[in-house]
């Protein structure tokens, strides 16, 4: 046998065989014909991806010119050079990107096979997934994606097992000398991010069947958020992360021991939006911005960490300020003793007497160990936090420098704000606080080693605010009631604020919210964005949750959840091509990723975007056809897809008469795309949400909405590229129809007729026949 | 050692970095020698000012003596429409970067793609990770420079950090003197 045969044959013995995967999805089980890619390899959507990639090409912004991940290198691959093993820039960049999104992809999907096993430990594999009763479709992504339709959590295993088994192929793509094409990568990159939504949802749709968290209801209770919520004299649990089995475990134990209202249990990041999905006394403290200060300002008694996203330095931050440290995941270990077998008073008398920090894996323990820890040290706590006067004195020691602002991810000058403060001026310093990301790096950098962050202390904000707690699914039958209108355009989009908290400014978010839930857009949130923005007040009071309804409908402001609740997003978006198209959902990705693109108006915002995480959550969009617009600072990601609009390729088939059109028309524009200023996402959201499907009174009401836009935030006439979305008279809104039809004489413009059935499907390869689409 | 920039975010790591000019006479030899600069302007200069005066306006007088074609970036459009300039193209910076690493782009006048492309006003990380694009994929067919007062490394041509607003402004004045006695 040849060394290329015997190779094949151990792919054929590596690989699932078509037979087995139909076994694993119970393809016998007719809920629906099994689609054309049940659980997807690598090269099995490849052609879609391509087809994407034709139009919103890679656009790659080196962060680093060279390659240094072998021996070979460092390699310098500036100005058509090649690394040792023959890569190019272009093809790094997107290794890299890959990479970043298979970290992401991991994550999540870490935390759903985490947490998937404790639950089927305390409830078995038996145990049935109801989601309510409003869902149906309970797993879109899932049944999308694989064809399997989950209805136990051992079926959940086969679909997280599938995602561990495509990450380990993607990521031995990345190993020196085998990938050579940036478009591949690419490719490559769609993949693990359409996985990390299949992982996203294993993750919630367990949580929400084993911890018993809010399902098929909208109104979820609103919960306190802020420091200032937290009551000092009580003991204080602080967790942090995005893990819920330890911190859902610390309620049960304050439950069970009848001392839920005298122990404080409190979180950071999505862990906070978790726990208070889990009990409406939990607190919110803030976004993972929030974190480093919280922990130094010691008012957490024990800090609890479980994975993702927690300062890798919190054992000797939380010994700086006396508080304990519990590390409860195996992820994030911080070179701790592992006590999960050691005796539970032992444990509790090393903490508290000789300040030791603990890995406690088992979460029983770890909680009872949390209680009685922070219920000890909480008499002893003794730190004060800064007084104005003290803070004016540690101030002086600036001499501004500015070294903070050189150091600083969001360019920030910290050191006016220090400088005001030595005068006895701590205004400057309560605005830039607002703003800060919460690092540390400008007091890790500050030569005169003036305490930045204790300085905040006496200027940031005790405020409290509401944040509406994590509802998760959007209903089956909320889609029913908006699906018509989003396909035709009349509710104008459906927006996504979604990420991290590197925001250029954290007002914004909040602004976002209240701009297009005022023009009924549907807005969903999720993770630290849903968090922030609950942070801004109305002039009445209100934050954006207790001003707009909490429906997924027009002017609906939703809180999806944590970052795993992404997938609720995607899936609301996959739900709307099945219950309202009556698109089958089954292995048939291809089909389901055209229709989103072409007809659903939906945009993400990660305007904050700083993780991995998000590299994948917005690239899982990207594939499935929703553009994503991200906050200045995220070119540092190395990579978006834009298109060229007036010059490229807009040519769609018209399904129904079966024609290739040449539409001229960029809907959606871009599908990864960075906005240089909050006033330039505000005008490009809207023009995202605008697809070939819309009717006219749709395209008059998205495009009054794109022109009003412009004009508030930008000013200076029409959008210049207003006419490529007119495509007769009967688009134009007629708030604007005096000042726009003598524009388009001006240009030369001509109408066209709108496309019947607009879908990529038939433009490019692919198995996927035109018939799929019509529905 | 090398200059290094003024926001640690931007650090070259690699081995071309763009070299740096101190005097206007030097900037105005390059802008002199091309055929088809672009001024690419940010919304950052609605921010700055120097004694009182904005530094969008030092840029605009620069684009007026050196005959520059404007794009204007982000929302500053509004504002240039407020000063009665109209700008030669709109695009966002990740947007213009994207047009301009084709050599076959005809350009703002179409009348083929820019030679030479000055950044000016652009949120620094992200002119920086602009620059790359243009470094990396667009060097043979044009030269990159910055007016900031920032070492932009992955600019072919930029000024060092400037630390005083005085030099900056300087600097600006005698940039356009100097392409005055040019022009």
């Amino acid at each position: 046998m040849s060394e290329k045969k015997e190779m094949k044959e151990l792919v054929k013995e590596l690989t699932k065989t078509q037979e087995e995967i139909r076994e694993l999805i119970k393809a016998e089980i007719e809920w629906e014909p099994v689609g054309p890619t049940p659980m997807p390899g690598i090269t099995d959507l490849r052609s879609w991806d391509m087809r994407l990639l034709k139009t919103y090409k890679p656009w790659y912004a080196p962060f680093c010119d060279l390659c240094c991940l072998c021996t070979y290198g460092k390699c310098d691959l500036t100005q058509d050079r090649r690394g040792a093993c023959g890569i190019d820039i272009a093809t790094q960049q997107a290794r890299i990107v890959l990479l970043a999104c298979l970290m992401g992809c991991s994550a999540h999907a870490a935390h759903a096979g985490h947490i998937l096993e404790y639950l089927i430990d305390r409830h078995g594999p038996d145990k049935k997934i109801d989601m309510g009763t409003f869902i149906e479709v309970e797993a879109p992504n899932i049944r999308t994606v694989t064809g399997l339709k989950p209805e136990t959590l051992a079926d959940l295993k086969h679909a997280i097992e599938y995602v561990y088994k495509e990450i380990a192929h993607l990521l031995d793509s990345t190993h020196m000398g085998q990938e050579g094409s940036a478009l591949d990568y690419e490719s490559k990159a769609l993949h693990a991010s359409m996985l990390d939504h299949v992982g996203m949802e294993v993750a919630d749709i367990a949580q929400i069947v084993g911890f018993n968290f809010p399902t098929s209801v909208a109104d979820t209770p609103l919960v306190e958020m802020g420091w200032g919520s937290i009551d000092k004299s009580k003991p204080v649990i602080l967790v942090v992360g995005h893990n819920p089995a330890t911190s859902t475990v610390v309620v049960d134990y304050l439950r069970e021991n009848n001392l839920e209202d005298k122990v404080e249990v409190c979180g950071i990041c999505c862990t906070a939006i978790e726990t208070t999905r889990y009990s409406d006394k939990a607190k919110v403290i803030g976004p993972l911005s929030r974190q480093l200060f919280f922990v130094r300002t010691g008012i957490a008694d024990v800090i609890m960490t479980d994975e993702q996203c927690i300062n890798t330095n919190m054992p000797e931050e939380a010994s700086n300020v006396g508080s304990a440290l519990i590390a409860t995941l195996d992820k994030v270990m911080y070179g701790l003793e592992d006590a999960s077998e050691m005796d539970t008073d032992e444990i509790i008398k090393r903490m508290t007497e000789k300040k030791e920090h603990f890995a406690i894996l088992e979460p029983a323990k770890a909680a009872e160990v949390a209680a009685k820890v922070a219920m000890k040290l909480a008499p002893q706590r003794k730190k004060e936090l800064l007084s104005e006067e003290e803070a004016k004195k540690l101030a002086e020691k600036c001499t501004d420098c500015g070294m903070c602002e050189r150091v600083c991810p969001n360019l920030f000058s910290i050191g006016d704000g220090i400088t005001e403060m030595a005068k006895g001026n701590f205004e400057l310093m309560k605005g830039l606080f607002n703003l800060c990301i919460g690092c540390g790096k400008c007091e890790h950098e500050c030569p005169q080693g003036v305490p930045i962050f204790r300085l905040m202390q006496a200027a940031a904000s005790w405020e409290t605010w509401k944040v509406r707690a994590g509802r998760g699914a959007v209903m089956d039958t909320e889609i029913r009631k908006v699906g018509a209108p989003i396909t035709l355009g009349t509710i104008p989009g459906i927006i996504a604020l979604v990420g991290c908290s590197n925001y250029p400014d954290i007002e914004d978010v909040a602004e976002m919210v209240d701009e297009f839930a005022r023009r009924k857009y549907i807005v969903v949130l999720t993770g630290c964005a849903a968090m922030v923005a609950g942070m801004t007040k109305d002039k009445d009071g209100r934050t954006v949750y207790e001003k707009y309804p909490p429906d997924f409908d027009a002017g609906g402001v939703v809180n999806i959840g944590s970052c795993v609740s992404n997938a609720h997003i995607s899936g609301a978006a996959i739900k709307i091509a099945n219950i309202f198209a009556s698109l089958p959902l089954r292995a048939n990705y291809e089909v389901i990723a055209d229709y989103v693109l072409n007809r659903v108006g939906a945009c993400g915002v990660a305007w904050g975007a700083m993780s991995q995480k998000a590299a994948s959550i917005g690239t899982g969009f990207n594939r499935l056809g929703v553009p994503v617009v991200l906050g200045p600072h995220s070119s540092k990601y190395r990579r978006l897809y834009l298109s060229r609009k007036e010059e490229d390729d807009w040519t769609v088939m018209d399904a129904r008469k079966r024609e290739l059109v040449d539409t001229g028309e960029p809907s959606p524009e871009h599908i990864a795309y960075v906005a240089e200023t909050k006033e330039k996402a505000m005008i490009m959201i809207p023009k995202l949400c605008i697809r070939k499907n819309d009717t006219p009174q749709g395209r008059g009401i998205k495009l009054n909405h794109y022109i009003s836009l412009y004009k508030k935030y930008t000013g200076g006439g029409l959008p210049e590229d207003l006419h490529l979305y007119i495509r007769r008279a009967a688009d134009i809104p007629l708030v604007y129809r005096k000042e726009v039809m003598p524009y388009l004489e001006k240009i030369g413009w001509k109408p066209k007729e709108p496309v019947g059935l607009p879908t990529f499907i038939g433009t490019y390869p692919s198995k996927v026949p035109i018939d799929s689409v019509i529905h | 050692m090398a200059t290094v920039p003024y926001h640690r975010v931007n650090v070259l790591t690699g081995i071309k970095g763009a070299a740096i000019l101190e005097k206007p006479e030097q900037f105005t030899k390059i802008i002199s020698k091309a055929e088809r600069p672009l001024l690419v302007l940010g919304p950052r200069l609605l921010e700055w000012s120097l004694d009182g005066r904005s530094v969008l306006e030092h840029a605009l007088d620069i684009a007026k003596t050196a005959n520059i074609p404007i794009c204007a970036t982000a929302h500053l459009k509004g504002k240039l429409t407020e000063l009665e300039v109209t700008p030669d193209s709109v695009y966002d910076a990740v947007e213009i970067v994207n047009v301009l690493r084709d050599p076959d782009w005809k350009g703002v006048k179409g009348e083929g793609n820019h030679d030479l492309v000055i950044f000016f006003g652009i949120r620094s990380d992200l002119q920086n990770q602009c620059l790359s694009v243009l470094k990396h994929f667009a060097y043979k067919h044009l030269k990159t420079m910055t007016l900031d007062k920032y070492y932009f490394p992955n600019a072919d041509f930029s000024l060092t950090n400037v630390t005083k607003d005085k030099s900056w402004k300087a600097f600006l004045e005698g940039l356009k003197s100097s392409l005055q006695t040019k022009a």
